[in-house]
This record gives structure tokens, C-alpha cells and sequence, in this order.
């Protein structure tokens, strides 16, 4: 397992590696305040705060450029083999992920911008701010098991995203329930319906991430299926008119 | 549907079909036990590549294969090798026939002090491959197109071997090792003594050689037993640590000490 492995001859490559994963961590530190944040600032109608986290995610794409070059160049300088080479792989798909993630939560904190000229929807963010909060906690438990090698909690985490689609199901049905009863709500359930999205989105990486610790210590991509719980797209009991039209 | 995972085995290593079976091989230089109970399958028109620390006894084994060790007097060898399922420790094989079939390119380019068309030559007259001077210039015009190292050649066929460069010189040891058709080339670290377009050029013809013949190669350079090989074993004090195919062992090796090895660490 790579955490039982000794130390390289060459040191400088030891700290080539362990530089990358650094900046793979404090990646992970950026993407999680920026989930929390973008969900506060959406709850809290904080104008500043989601301004603020539009500003910051700068910092995340630089760091993922720093990832890509420097994997780029480990691989050509040093032709990592075994766990040496998955590290320089799974850096490059974290970062990837982890940059995604902090897209997304920069679209939330643009869609704030929007909703606090908007009426606001009863629950609505307080809700999306549990399935938010569920996310971030489901990413630190995915770095954690990144810093421990630990491919338990990893799948641990893979299993939770179904209850990210569960929320995502609820959510969706709230807003349409919103929309039905009355058209002055669309505008703000529409950008409340991209956020959701948004949420389930960075879940879906957040497994991305889980399954790279997997293949690092293992060698393999998980065996188990991701579980796809979102249903908004397949059933139609999510989308009343088509349901309605069928009978 | 596609099957990406079935598609990928079946480039990445052919029909099994073994040439050379290993069991069970001692190997003592004295009291020092040297191979301790190595056991191998080497497939047939692929290349197998032995890696492993300076003294983990790859070379050793390497030179089990074509009996070179005979030449040692303190060298004893036990267990079984069998080539195209003969055994060829058995009393009643010559050592010098089995040479002509199990052939061998050194690690520093060694050709004899004639000219580069005897170099060639001298294997085939011994072992009586040519009936006359044209079909004997047939054999070393065709050695030496194997060996990659024709054209640059073929109008000083009478100049010195040893005139060479370091890099002409092992292609020309390489070819004068295929000159007698043999049905396996063992080398012993080919490349440690050429500069990177001569290694790549001798990595070349070793992939092309591979369609007629099974090639060991025993390599300190993992990058080269990555590019060239389909096979890799691992050594280790004497032991066959593990043996797989090459794509497995650099990604993914199954056992701690593969690992270390590989990756550079001290193991």
C-alpha cells in the first residue's frame, strides 16, 4: 500500500510528489469553503459573501493548471511506475474534479445574485444548504480517505452520493410543486432548480474523487456501480404533465 | 458489445505457446546458493525481460538457459530446463548444438578480431549451414539485415569488426548471433554500453526479432524492459519475486518488494 511505502533514492522525488498532492490538498481546503460559503450566502441572502467566492475561484483553476504542469512533469522527468504513476494520474483527475466543483459553486454564488432581487421560496434554501452541507462533508471524508490511503472510506463516501440524489429528487419535486402553484415563482425555482443541479453535480465528482483513491491504493476502479438515484430524468412520476399525458 | 478489457489482453500477450520451461532451478557457485528454486514459463515470439538489483542472479539464470554456466567449474545447476519440451541438461545434448539454437548477444560488444563478413560467417561454416561461398554470403547478407547494420556495411564487408562503433558492433554480435537461426536470443544487458539512438536501434531490432524468436532480455534499465517487453520477472536475492506481464508489473506489481524495486525505493 503506497502509505507503507519507504522512501525513494532520489529524495527529490519524493518531494515532487508529495508538492503535488500539497497543492491537491489545499485545493480540496478552497473547494470546501467554497461549497459551505455559496450555500451560506444563498441562505443568508449575503451578497458579499457570494461575491467573495466568485472572486476565489481564481485561486482554484490556478491551482489546477499548477497540478496539471507539474504531474505533466513528473511523468516526463521521472517515468513514475506502479503507485508512483497512479499518484500522477489520480492528482491529474482530482484536480479535475476539484476544479468542476468549484465551478459549480461559483454558478451558485452567481445564482444568489439573482435570487436576492427575487421573492424568496419558503424552505428552499435551508434545504439546499443541508444537501450542500452533505456534499462538503462527503468531500472532506474523500480527501481524508485520499491523505489515509483508505479505500473504505472512499467507497464509504461513493455509497453516500445516493442520498445527495435523494435530496436532489426532493428538491426537484419541491420547486415544481412552487412553480404549479403559482407562475410568479418560476424565475427564482428555475435558478433554485439550477443550484440543486448545481449540488448534485459536485456529488458526482466527489465520487470521481473517491473512485481515483480506490484506483491509487488498489490499482483498479471500484468494482461497485456509482448509484444513480437521480430519477428526475427517467421516472415520470417526476414530471406530472408527461405522467398526465400517458394515462 | 464492446468488450475494451477482453480487446486489451488479447494485444497485450498472445496464444501461450511455451518455449523454454523452468522447474525447480538451483544454482550453487560453490556454497553460495545463487537461484534458489526458481520456477518459469518463457513464451514463445514474445520478449521476456529479467530485472532485478546487481547480484539478484538474472544473469545467472540467463546463462542457465544456453548452459553457459557449464564453463564455470564451480557453477552447479539442478532442477529442470526444458526447451521445446527437451531437456536440455541431458548428457546426450551438446552443449555447442544447444549454443547454435539458444543464442546469445554480451553486454560488451564482442566481435572477433576478423573482418565483419567472417564475424558473421563463422558460425554457419562450423555448424556446416552452408554448402558453398554464394549460400554462405546469402546467410551473412541476410544475418546482417537482420542485425540492422547491412547498409551501413555492406561495401567494407572485409574492414575489422572491431573497427566498428560501440553501437555497429553490438548489431553486428547481434546478427552474427542470429546467423545460425537460432529459436532463442538471450542477451545480457545489450544496450549498458551504447549511447540512446544505438540502444534505441538495438530496441527496435529487438522488437522486430521477436517475431521469428524468443528473446530474453536482462536489462538494469526498467525503462527498457517496459519499452521492449511483453514479460517481465522480477529477481530478488536469487528469487523469482514475480513474473507477469510487463504492463502489470510497472502499473500495478503484486508483491512489496516488485514495488520497491520499480518505484525506487529502498526495498
Amino acid at each position: 500500500m503506497a502509505s507503507q511505502l519507504s522512501q525513494h533514492i532520489v529524495s527529490a522525488f519524493d518531494r515532487d510528489l508529495e508538492g503535488i498532492q500539497a497543492h491537491i490538498m489545499k485545493m480540496g481546503g478552497l473547494v470546501e469553503a467554497a461549497i459551505r460559503d455559496s450555500a451560506k450566502s444563498l441562505e443568508s441572502r449575503d451578497e458579499e459573501l457570494a461575491e467573495e467566492v466568485r472572486r476565489r475561484d481564481a485561486s482554484i483553476d490556478e491551482l489546477d493548471t499548477l497540478v496539471n504542469e507539474e504531474a505533466a512533469r513528473v511523468i516526463a522527468l521521472r517515468a513514475p511506475t506502479a503507485t508512483d504513476l497512479r499518484v500522477a494520474l489520480s492528482v491529474l483527475r482530482m484536480s479535475n474534479n476539484l476544479e468542476r466543483i468549484g465551478d459549480l459553486a461559483k454558478n451558485m454564488a452567481k445564482r444568489t445574485g439573482v435570487l436576492v432581487q427575487l421573492q424568496p421560496i419558503d424552505g428552499a434554501a435551508a434545504s439546499l444548504r443541508r444537501m450542500a452541507r452533505e456534499v462538503e462533508l462527503m468531500l472532506k471524508d474523500a480527501l481524508d480517505s485520499y491523505i489515509q490511503r483508505d479505500p473504505e472510506l472512499a467507497r464509504d463516501v461513493i455509497e453516500r452520493d445516493r442520498d445527495v440524489d435523494q435530496m436532489y429528487n426532493t428538491a426537484f419535486r419541491e420547486f415544481l410543486t412552487f412553480m404549479l402553484e403559482d407562475p410568479r415563482n418560476i424565475t427564482a425555482c428555475m435558478h433554485l432548480h439550477f443550484i440543486a443541479k448545481n449540488i448534485e453535480r459536485m456529488g458526482d465528482h466527489v465520487t470521481g474523487i473517491s473512485e481515483q483513491v480506490v484506483f491509487l491504493v488498489e490499482g483498479a476502479m471500484p468494482e461497485q456501480k456509482r448509484p444513480k438515484a437521480d430519477a428526475t430524468s427517467t421516472d415520470p412520476r417526476f414530471s406530472p404533465e408527461a405522467g398526465e399525458g400517458e394515462d | 458489445m464492446y468488450d475494451a478489457d477482453q480487446n486489451r489482453t488479447e494485444n497485450r500477450v498472445g496464444q501461450a505457446d511455451i518455449k523454454i520451461a523452468a522447474k525447480n532451478v538451483q544454482v550453487y557457485y560453490g556454497e553460495t546458493h545463487a537461484i534458489k528454486d526458481v520456477s518459469v514459463d518463457i513464451e514463445d515470439r514474445l520478449v521476456t525481460a529479467f530485472i532485478g538489483p546487481s547480484g539478484c542472479g538474472k544473469s545467472t539464470f540467463l546463462r542457465c538457459l544456453n548452459r553457459m554456466n557449464d564453463t564455470i567449474p564451480i557453477c552447479r545447476v539442478e532442477g529442470d530446463i526444458h526447451i521445446d519440451n527437451e531437456d536440455i541438461y541431458d548428457k546426450r545434448v551438446d552443449p555447442v548444438q544447444l549454443r547454435a539454437k539458444v543464442g546469445m548477444v554480451f553486454q560488451k560488444p564482442n566481435p572477433f578480431p576478423k573482418s565483419i563478413y567472417d564475424n558473421v560467417a563463422y558460425g554457419p561454416k562450423i555448424h556446416g549451414l552452408a554448402k558453398n561461398k554464394s549460400e554462405l554470403d546469402d546467410i551473412v547478407e541476410r544475418a546482417l539485415r537482420r542485425g540492422a547494420i547491412w547498409d551501413e556495411v555492406k561495401d567494407r564487408l572485409d574492414a575489422p569488426g572491431t573497427g566498428l562503433s560501440g553501437g555497429q558492433q553490438q548489431r553486428l554480435c547481434i546478427a552474427r548471433a542470429v546467423a545460425t537461426e537460432p529459436e532463442v536470443l538471450l542477451m545480457d544487458e545489450p544496450c549498458s554500453a551504447l549511447d540512446p539512438i544505438a540502444t534505441s536501434q538495438v530496441e527496435e531490432l529487438i522488437d522486430e526479432l521477436k517475431q521469428n524468436y524468443s528473446v530474453v532480455i536482462v536489462t538494469h534499465s526498467m525503462q527498457q524492459a517496459a519499452r521492449v517487453s511483453q514479460k517481465t520477472a522480477f529477481f530478488h536475492l536469487g528469487n523469482l519475486v514475480e513474473y507477469d506481464e510487463t504492463e502489470k508489473i510497472f502499473t500495478n506489481p503484486q508483491d512489496s518488494r516488485t514495488e520497491s524495486y520499480i518505484t525506487g525505493r529502498i526495498g
